[in-house]
């Protein structure tokens, strides 16, 4: 009952319902629009009519997700985050490669998912809405219908007869409503993972959470969000095809209409998951020349054409016509090719490679920079001046040493508090520089000393077949000391959990703490971690709301 | 007492030998890195191996090897490892043979000569020395809600002191107390953590150790 009133009463859940009503027009416009244009240009896809086909269809594409993702925003506070994609370089061919990027197919499964999980949705609650109403108004039309109301074995027809039927629509109704939040939730994940949002958009500025989010990670998109999403896909697919074929079984068991709905899901999942895949196995890029795109086209135009013979095969065989868009597949993929070919896309990675370099290397020096001044200071300050104090020490002890025995005895014990002193800070400086357990024993011994030296509650957990190279290792060992520092002296955390993992060529080092958050990651000391990761061209994230918890995640390239 | 010294600085390995020259203990040999160490102890056989942790070629912790190493080639030497830094890891390699004779100092406590004539006596003696801030670093794991709250301030002293390597009379001297007393301590400390009577302080060090670093 808690949950239920405020439900009912709050705006949002009405704004939602409007959203999930929407997906009536919209799936079918969206649908109508795609199917046609795909099946122009599949048709003429051997034509040069087809490029204006295409570059309209991506416009199309684009068009309809910005109003899917202004529309979501309106409604469900929902905001579109995926990455738009740019062209890297100027020119015809650039730009119409970068139409159909990851963006684009992003967009294109959303649209398609509108319309088979949109629709669907938006058709049940309609009927379930006007059953409730009807149930409710039963007594103002049921006498004036011939035959009254039909409801299986109980035909009332007149006035009070009808008056049963109304507290079973005020049940009804509200039921209907208390859907509309878990329907809803179907949506957010496609929405905020699929859809363009302004924010990714270079040189523009986000608002609020967006903004924030995407400036604290510059890597929104992690493998586990991927595969998580993939995950849904695939899991909401199933329910849709279980749900129809499930119709089919209550209804006629006839001819088997669901195979209908059931193709263009697989296809779109099947697209979806060679993206998820080339986007975690490198590896399997660089069997198209390095080409991201050409690795997309390869897979999609695969599926496209599974897709085809599929359609053939179910259609009763005969005149094996799916040999024409698998031509034009062919011709389309050879094109690619040869312009990935000729015009060396290697390039454009090469100058943003070279800047990247240039960036994170004067980065890098910067930290070295900065790292040495701070050690001359801390020697300056620290050893140094307990060097000569131990120096007069010792000078006093040696004028004395005829006349007053005790004071020398007092003097000789400040001297050796004072080298013991100097000793303790020199060890703590050596330690800041690179510690030596660290070399010897690895990540794993380091950072248990490191845990054993503050009073939170650290757990740890290292999972690494191999160590990592130096470099590596020591910026994972700093990036997790200053996650600590921080989490001690600012967060006032009381525990900390630090993983390490390796995935394929990436260590990945997450720290989270239970503290209260608010971190700034341009302080000083999360900037120069963040350029050391970089200088490894690695990625920094730190996630740090107020109120906490702080998630700090570095991934490290380590090619083994 | 016959001593060997494997120390790569010059400096420090003349000065150790004079300091222990000067307490009558007889410095056998003095050398640079850990293969001389373990040739020089299955040739001379001494009670004790002052070793630094790190020598050359490497600079890590040729002096742990060679000190593992010249256990296990003459077993019975004692060994004392010294370094600039402390690592609890090391100290449970070094532990880990369970016999008697093992020390791990901080360099920093050759400075306080009697403690460390001490220590060295006491290690070459079949018993054990650790440094203070292993001991701190294996308290800092255990915290909160745990046996050790039980402890009385002064439990909590006589019991780092025993994580150390102390008798009872060498805590009942650095507390200030009698011996008397450092015992019904010891017996209060080991009824409370539930550990079992030892016959040897070397057990007992064992025991006390096992104790802090299980996992809680």
């Amino acid at each position: 009952m808690a949950l239920i009133r405020p439900t009912l009463s709050d705006p949002a859940t009405y704004r939602r319902l409007v959203y999930l009503l929407l997906g009536l027009p919209l799936g079918v416009a969206w649908f109508v629009a795609l199917v046609t244009v795909w099946s122009l240009s599949l048709g003429l896809i051997v034509t040069p009519l087809v490029i204006p086909l295409l570059i309209g269809l991506a416009a199309m594409t684009r068009g309809f997700g910005t109003i899917e993702a202004e529309i979501a925003r309106g409604l469900l506070d929902v905001d579109a985050r995926a990455s738009a994609d740019t062209p890297s370089r100027s020119g015809f061919w650039a730009r119409f490669r970068a139409m159909f990027g990851p963006s684009f197919w992003r967009t294109q499964a959303f649209l398609l998912l509108r319309a088979f999980v949109g629709f669907p949705i938006a058709v049940a609650l309609i009927s379930l809405l006007g059953a409730a109403l009807s149930l409710i108004f039963a007594p103002f039309w049921v006498p004036f219908v011939h035959g009254g109301a039909q409801l299986g074995f109980w035909h009332p027809h007149t006035f009070l007869g009808s008056i049963p039927l109304v507290p079973v629509g005020l049940v009804m109704l509200p039921a209907t409503v208390l859907l509309v939040n878990p329907l809803t939730a179907v949506f957010r994940p496609m929405v905020s993972g699929l859809l363009p949002g302004p924010a990714a958009l270079p040189g523009a500025t986000g608002t609020g959470a967006t903004a924030a989010a995407n400036q604290l990670d510059p890597k929104p998109v992690s493998p586990a969000a991927r595969r998580r999403a993939l995950e849904i896909h695939a899991v909401v697919d199933g329910a849709v095809v279980s749900l129809l074929v499930l119709i089919w079984a209550l209804t006629s068991l006839g001819y088997f209409w669901p195979i209908w709905a059931a193709l263009p899901l697989a296809l779109a999942l099947g697209i979806h998951g060679w993206l998820v895949l080339i986007a975690e196995r490198p590896s399997l890029v660089a069997h198209f020349r390095g080409s991201r795109a050409l690795a997309d086209t390869a897979g999609i135009g695969g599926v496209l054409a599974l897709f085809f013979i599929a359609i053939w095969a179910i259609t009763g065989h005969g005149y094996f016509w799916p040999v024409w868009p698998m031509v034009g597949i062919v011709i389309v993929f050879g094109a690619e090719a040869l312009a990935v070919i000729l015009s060396s896309p290697r390039q454009a990675d090469m100058a943003r490679r070279i800047e990247t370099l240039e960036t994170t290397r004067a980065g890098a020096v910067d930290v070295q920079d900065s790292e040495l001044r701070r050690i001359e200071r801390d020697l300056h300050d620290g050893a140094q001046a307990r060097l000569v104090a131990l120096g007069m020490s010792l000078g006093m002890a040696e004028q004395k040493l005829a006349e007053d025995p005790q004071r020398v005895g007092e003097l000789l014990a400040e001297a050796r508090m004072g080298a013991e002193q100097a000793l303790r800070e020199l060890r703590d400086l050596a330690r800041g520089i690179h510690p030596p357990v660290l070399a010897d024993r690895g990540l794993e011994a380091a950072l248990q000393s490191l845990a054993n030296s503050t009073p939170m509650k650290v757990s740890l957990s290292v999972d690494l077949e191999e160590r990592p190279a130096p470099a590596v290792e020591s910026a994972a060992y700093f990036v997790a000391a200053e996650a600590l520092a921080n989490a001690a002296k600012h967060a006032r955390a009381r525990r900390l959990d630090i993983t390490i993992a390796r995935t394929d060529d990436l260590l990945d080092l997450e720290v989270e703490d239970d503290g209260v958050g608010g971190a700034n990651p341009e302080g000083s000391g999360l900037r120069g971690l963040r350029r050391r990761v970089e200088a490894l061209d690695g990625t920094l994230s730190v996630i740090s709301p107020r109120g906490g918890p702080t998630r700090i995640r570095a991934q490290l390239p380590c090619a083994s | 007492m016959r001593v060997v010294i494997a120390e790569d600085l010059a400096l420090l390995r003349d000065g150790m030998t004079r300091l222990l020259r000067d307490n009558d203990i007889e410095v056998v040999a003095a050398v640079a890195d850990g293969d001389a160490l373990v040739r020089e102890v299955v040739a001379l056989r001494p009670d004790l191996a002052v070793v630094d942790i790190r020598l050359p070629p490497n600079f890590r912790d040729e002096g742990l090897r060679a000190a593992l190493e010249v256990r296990r080639r003459v077993p019975g030497t004692a060994v004392l490892v010294i370094s600039q830094y402390v690592e609890q890891a090391y100290a449970e390699e070094l532990l880990a043979d369970r016999g008697g004779g093992i020390g791990y100092l901080l360099k920093d406590r050759v400075m306080h000569v009697v403690d460390f004539l001490e220590a060295v006596r006491r290690v070459a003696d079949g018993g054990t020395a650790l440094d203070p801030e292993v001991v701190a670093q294996l308290f800092q794991r255990r915290r909160e809600d745990g046996p050790l709250e039980r402890l009385t301030p002064r439990e909590r002293e006589v019991l780092e002191l025993m994580a150390e390597g102390r008798s009872n009379a060498g805590i009942a001297q650095s507390l200030v107390l009698t011996v008397g007393a450092v015992e019904k301590h010891v017996q209060s400390i080991l009824s409370k953590l539930d550990l079992p009577q030892s016959a040897t302080d070397h057990r007992r060090v064992l025991a006390v150790l096992a104790y802090l670093q299980q996992e809680d």
